[in-house]
């Protein structure tokens, strides 16, 4: 191709010199595009996408439900099974007791009693206009819920749930994003804390001046709510059971003791 | 045939692809739109070009005016929550298949004449 093609092309055509700086202009704009585009598929999901994800992650949530409560069925017949078998004799039934017992501490049996419902929420007020509070005030952090389950436990409460997620001796309370997971569990806004005690000394602990609560509700006082139950049904924990590390100690006398003796053996 | 707007293209494309600017995503459906919209455009204007009917403003308000009103009718649609997107889509891509099947059309005939002429020749 020698230049002369070019120049040809101009002298014959007036349209070819506009629509060159015009292809040059859309070169560019293609150029920008195509790297915007690649920077998005590198980066974060098609937005065409989203709708698709949302209905998987909603069929994905229905099946976890599903899943948790045939967990909490089976478990509750195997407390059956279990009280059947104690019935065959004596000392069936002594272990039975110890059992049930065990299982009810670890939060493996649903409970139900007196006590108290805390609500927390995000509020839905704004910090006004060069207010040196922080929005971030106005959002429940896992750290709230962390101090309210203390403070609950600290009053004496006996069974602690938050959204329905048992609180027991592994569970964890975190941040994840825009959501708290309580037992792997994303939970949102509002956290409903269920604890089975008595009534007024956990009223009394939640309301305690300089109390767990007293900074939330001096931001906006609709974010802690905290009303007495007559009854509260727990639900029991549905998550997994499995120690992989853990092991309880064995002694000569079959007793389950403190660390000393198995490590001098 | 002519080649110019060709390389045009590729001096813009090349230009732009390895500087180190960068659009929010946030902006990149509009910014697809009016890269379509311009396209349609430069078709729009080889295909005048092509007919004897080419006139620089008209081809080159159409192009500035397209390519505005086709981001900003997506980000319209956005905020009213219909999909205005696709409206311009339809459009200038419908557009564009007509344009370039008779730029094909254009340049298919010139080399077919030529053919003939050359076997004329011979």
């Amino acid at each position: 191709m020698n230049l002369n093609v070019f120049l040809s092309g101009i002298r014959n055509n007036p349209w070819v010199t506009p629509v060159t700086v015009m292809a040059l202009v859309l070169g560019a704009l293609l150029a920008v595009s195509l790297k915007t585009q690649q920077s998005i598929r590198s980066t974060s999901l098609p937005s065409n996408r989203f709708s698709g994800l949302a209905a998987a992650y909603r069929d994905q949530q229905e099946q976890l439900k599903m899943a948790n409560e045939e967990i909490s069925k089976l478990r509750e017949r195997t407390t059956q099974y279990e009280n059947e078998m104690a019935s065959a004799s004596e000392k069936a039934k002594l272990l039975n007791n110890a059992l049930q017992e065990a299982k009810f501490l670890a939060g493996l049996t649903p409970v139900e009693g007196p006590g108290i419902e805390v609500v927390l929420q995000d509020s839905k007020k704004r910090p006004p206009a060069n207010s040196p509070i922080d929005i971030e005030n106005y959002i429940i952090h896992d750290s709230d819920l962390q101090r309210v389950v203390n403070e609950l436990h600290a009053a004496g409460a006996e069974a602690v749930a938050i959204n329905g997620q048992r609180i027991i001796a592994t569970t964890a309370i975190r941040c994840v994003g825009p959501s708290i997971q309580v037992n792997g569990i994303a939970l949102s806004s509002p956290y409903v804390i269920q604890a089975i005690g008595a009534p007024e000394t956990l009223l009394g602990a939640m309301n305690l001046p300089q109390g767990v609560l007293a900074d939330i509700q001096a931001i906006d006082p609709n974010m802690a709510k905290v009303t007495k139950k007559n009854n509260i049904q727990i639900p029991a924990y549905t998550g997994s059971l499995v120690f992989r590390y853990a092991k309880p100690v064995a002694t000569a006398s079959g007793n389950v003791q403190g660390g000393e003796e198995s490590s001098a053996k | 045939m002519n080649w110019l707007p060709v390389i045009g293209l590729l001096l813009g494309f090349a230009l732009f692809y390895f500087m180190p600017l960068q659009l929010p995503s946030d902006y990149a459906p509009y910014l697809s739109l009016a890269t379509l919209s311009g396209l349609d455009s430069i078709l729009g204007g080889i295909r005048a070009g092509i007919e004897g009917k080419f006139h620089v403003d008209v081809f080159i308000s159409g192009f500035i005016f397209n390519t505005l009103l086709a981001a900003m009718l997506a980000y319209l649609g956005d905020q009213i929550g219909v999909d205005l997107f696709l409206a311009a889509v339809v459009t200038l891509g419908g557009r564009m298949f007509l344009n370039l099947s008779l730029i094909r059309r254009y340049y298919l005939t010139q080399w077919t004449l030529s053919r003939q002429r050359d076997a004329e020749r011979t």
